[in-house]
């Protein structure tokens, strides 16, 4: 064979030029960009949704509305909590500018905190934290200030500890807390935010049940003194508006199970075992498209309004009138009335409606 | 863990001021092993707590130089972060192989796990077995030159990374599992579980059980990797580990060495107690400084102070039989280069999985390239949907992380996978542009999604769609169903220039199995 070059040689040669080329390589590759160009989305805006025509409302400044004809019977609220006297609205609107103002004007106006609390009663508050997605001005979470108002409203009534709940859909309980600034508020008000974990809900009977006849509830919203719901009014695409009676889903953790089943009957079920003492809806700003998740401060209206009523389905009926609907728009609302949950009939009960 | 004994010499001879103060180190030295274990293990728990300063999770990486020549050399990119390793270098030029007695967490690991006092002499000062590291390093580099990071699975950060989020800490969590539900149970427990849960739920541990593949694997080679000492104390240090060869190969220039001088009586015990075996009693008692890990058990027990740790000169130490010749590195080399061929002649990892669903920007960026295999995104994902790539993938993106929405989907207000990756290999990007990130889009399945197949209303893909102008929008329809009724339901159709691919759609589809509406690879553009 013919010596061309030694076997050394080669071997140096190529390993220098190797390492040459790697090296003018690398120093090409430094300059590149740090991050390259990425794929995304264009965010457009959205749409801007159909305003709602929100209803006059008559309103005395101060004192409580002129109540029409006393309530029969079948108006009586079938709740847990009953009413003192025939002379204490069934519901009450408040609109005004503070948020605090009018939650305490609204609980208030039925009675005072003392009807629905007592002196070392253990509270639960269940408000509308469904996800970690956006902060309280879109409107997708409970306003931090409502929640906050009824904490402190608790605690001025003696209850031995106020907590506070939810179970996000989407993100964790703590990001959730943060971002709704419910977490925040509520330290601040002296109550506690509680989360929700996987053990500790149990499979319980509903006799009244028709979809459904046992599920998977949270322990402890059960075995609470006073279960206050703290709804935020939206828009949603399945049900159309998600309110009170939609709300304790958030008690519930297959929620899927529901939306296979026929969420309507299925959230009716719910409410004839989870029965809260008190609902108090926030309408301080609404969610009137892409709900319940929201995004776009586009799809909020400024309503400055709270709506209460130990009856969760007059409290969900009235909030259907700020959409520019009716509770026959919402079937969870027709359904409940007719299953003796409430009334969803505006018209035969005690409203006392005040402006701030 | 062995604390040196006690001294065993004659009252009448005065330890040297240089033996004292190594007697003193070696006690502290398990104490600094400890140390650092356990704030390495700390890190990884912490990982999601850290919120924006999670980065500091990363920091045994960043000090790895393994974990940071390779990565800049497959990535072709220099990575600033990862200059603290020059930390680790500059400790390694001054004193030697001190990073695996003082503070590698495998390393402290293998010390406390019971190991065979008197190994075969086939594992002795001059084993030809030591040169298996030195190959397995010039693997990894031959490797990360044609791009490829796969086998920085052989770094024991990574391997320590790997075991404490996937095999230690979910064990930790099914303890507190237990716990939890037993608290729960009972009624006086209940407020101390509840406390317990606000406590250490969607902070410490999950907010749910994750599920991570390849545990068993992960476990079982961890096993084996500590049972090797059954053969030999720190079997994989000395035989195996390509950081260590890596930082042997630097310690041959260490300005502090090793020296054994005139007065060495032949006792033997120093070589005895080489926890890496390199005390040659053949050659008076030497020992190669690319070995010797700095560990000052020999000083702190030689009987007559003969042994000391000196600075002198920045010559190379003389080679050893068991250094690899430069034959058996080009073919270690060529063979490499193969590996990574023949891993690139297989199909890629997007003909093999078609819902390839990378984390945000990694895609873009060139993941398997810049992917160190830690597996601290997989840990700090807090829907555990990252998972790392196997059966579904080809050989060169091997145990990258990969979404599977089913298991978890990626949070809208969550960038924590970009925060903690300690190479960059998943870009962070900040939270506003990261939602406007395609890493996947849905597609339903109308043959099983409810409203389509069965004419019943369900709707729970849209109501979770995160991005404000939905991308899934639902159409009031008239369909007829198998029984031939004809109702009105809400049909959903995926709008997919908006989709961003994060499959929360997916997870939360109440179909059983396999969902719906599935999140598939994004279209890239070709060229």
């Amino acid at each position: 064979m013919k010596h061309i070059m030694s076997r050394k040689k080669f071997i140096r040669s190529v390993t220098c030029a190797g390492l040459g080329l790697a090296g003018t390589a690398l120093l090409q590759a430094c300059g590149a960009p740090a991050t390259p160009a990425l794929n995304r989305i264009t965010l457009e805006p959205s749409p801007t949704a159909v305003p709602s025509a929100a209803p006059t409302l008559t309103h005395t400044p101060g004192a409580p509305a002129t109540l029409p004809p006393s309530p029969s019977p079948a108006d009586t609220p079938p709740t847990a909590t009953p009413a003192p006297s025939a002379a204490v609205p069934y519901l009450a609107v408040v609109r005004g500018a503070s948020a605090e103002a009018i939650t305490r004007q609204a609980v208030n106006a039925l009675g005072g905190i003392g009807r629905f609390v007592k002196a070392g009663d253990d509270v639960i508050i269940k408000p509308n934290i469904c996800n970690a997605y956006h902060g309280p001005e879109y409107a997708s979470t409970t306003n931090p200030e409502v929640v906050a108002a009824l904490v402190k409203m608790c605690l001025e009534a003696g209850a031995r500890r106020v907590r506070v709940m939810d179970f996000p859909f989407a993100g964790t309980p703590q990001k959730a807390y943060e971002i709704s600034g419910i977490g925040p508020a509520v330290q601040a008000a002296g109550g506690q935010m509680e989360v929700m974990s996987k053990a500790n809900y149990r499979q319980v009977d509903i006799p009244a049940g028709q979809t459904i006849k046992r599920w998977s509830i949270y322990g402890d919203a059960l075995d609470a003194d006073v279960l206050i719901n703290v709804p935020i009014a939206k828009d949603h695409g399945s049900t159309r508006l998600t309110l009170g009676m939609k709300n304790l889903m958030g008690l519930v953790l297959d929620r899927g199970g529901f939306h296979a089943r026929g969420l309507h009957q299925c959230i009716v079920d719910l409410n004839t075992v989870v029965r809260p003492h008190l609902t108090v809806v926030d309408a301080t700003r609404i969610l009137v498209a892409n709900g319940p998740t929201g995004g776009s401060l586009d799809d909020v209206r400024v309503m400055n309004t709270v709506i209460a009523s130990p009856d969760i389905v007059a409290a969900d009926a009235y909030a259907t009138t700020l959409f520019g609907l009716t509770p026959a728009d919402v079937a969870y609302i027709t359904i409940g009335a007719e299953r003796g949950l409430g009334t969803a009939d505006l018209n035969r009960i005690a409203i006392a409606e005040i402006e701030l | 863990m062995t604390p040196p004994a006690a001294h065993g010499t004659s009252s009448s001879r005065r330890a040297s001021a240089g033996q004292r103060r190594a007697v003193v180190l070696a006690r502290l030295r398990p104490y600094v092993q400890a140390l650092f274990l356990i704030l390495f293990i700390t890190l990884i728990m912490l990982a999601w707590i850290l919120g924006d300063r999670r980065e500091w999770a990363n920091l045994f990486f960043r000090l790895d130089p393994l974990a940071g020549a390779a990565s800049m050399l497959a990535g072709r990119r220099f990575l600033p972060a990862l200059l603290l390793s020059l930390l680790t270098i500059g400790l390694t030029l001054r004193v030697g192989r001190a990073w695996c007695a003082w503070i590698c967490p495998l390393g402290t690991l293998l010390d406390w796990t019971p190991a065979r006092k008197q190994p075969s002499a086939a594992f002795g000062p001059a084993s030809p077995w030591r040169r298996i590291k030195y190959i397995l390093l010039t693997a990894v580099a031959s490797a990360a030159i044609a791009g490829s990071l796969t086998f920085m699975l052989l770094d024991p950060i990574v391997l320590m990374s790997q075991m404490a989020g996937r095999v230690f800490l979910p064990l930790l969590e099914q303890i507190f599992s237990l716990l939890e539900r037993a608290g729960f149970a009972i009624s006086w427990t209940r407020p101390f579980a509840s406390q317990a849960v606000n406590l250490l739920r969607g902070t410490i541990f999950p907010l749910e059980r994750h599920f991570y593949g390849g545990a068993l694997l992960t476990g079982l080679v961890f096993a084996g990797i500590l049972a090797l000492n059954a053969l030999a104390p720190r079997f994989w240090c000395r035989h195996l580990c390509p950081l260590g060869a890596l930082l042997g190969l630097l310690s041959r220039f260490a300005w502090v060495r090793r020296r054994v001088d005139a007065s060495c009586i032949d006792c033997g015990r120093c070589a005895r107690l080489c926890p890496t075996g390199t005390i040659d009693a053949g050659r008076s008692y030497a020992s190669d400084p690319a070995e010797c890990t700095t560990c000052l058990i020999c000083q702190a027990e030689c009987p007559v102070s003969a042994i000391s740790f000196t600075g002198g000169s920045i010559r190379p130490a003389p080679a050893q039989g068991y250094d690899p010749t430069r034959r058996q590195a080009l073919v270690t080399l060529g063979v490499s280069l193969i590996g990574v061929g023949l891993f690139r002649a297989g199909p890629n990892s997007d003909f093999l999985n078609p819902h390839r669903i990378l984390p945000p920007g990694s895609r873009e960026n060139d993941l398997a390239s810049k992917c160190i295999r830690c597996g601290l995104c997989l840990k700090v994902c807090p829907t555990g949907g990252l998972q790392p790539a196997f059966l579904h993938a080809n050989g060169q993106d091997l145990w990258t992380p990969v979404l599977v929405p089913r298991m978890g989907y990626c949070d809208y207000s969550c960038h924590a996978c970009g925060q903690i990756c300690p190479t960059g290999a998943i870009p962070n990007i900040p939270l506003d542009i990261k939602r406007t990130v395609i890493i996947g889009k849905a597609y339903i399945n109308t043959s099983r999604c409810i409203p389509w197949s069965e004419g019943r209303d369900c709707i729970v893909c849209e109501e979770m769609c995160p991005v404000p102008d939905k991308a899934i929008k639902l159409q009031e329809t008239q369909v007829t169903t198998a029984a031939g009724q004809t109702v009105t339901v809400k049909l959903p159709h995926v709008e997919r220039e908006r989709c961003i691919g994060c499959g929360i759609c997916e997870y939360q589809c109440p179909v059983a199995g396999e969902a719906a509406v599935r999140v598939y690879s994004p279209v890239v553009e070709r060229g």
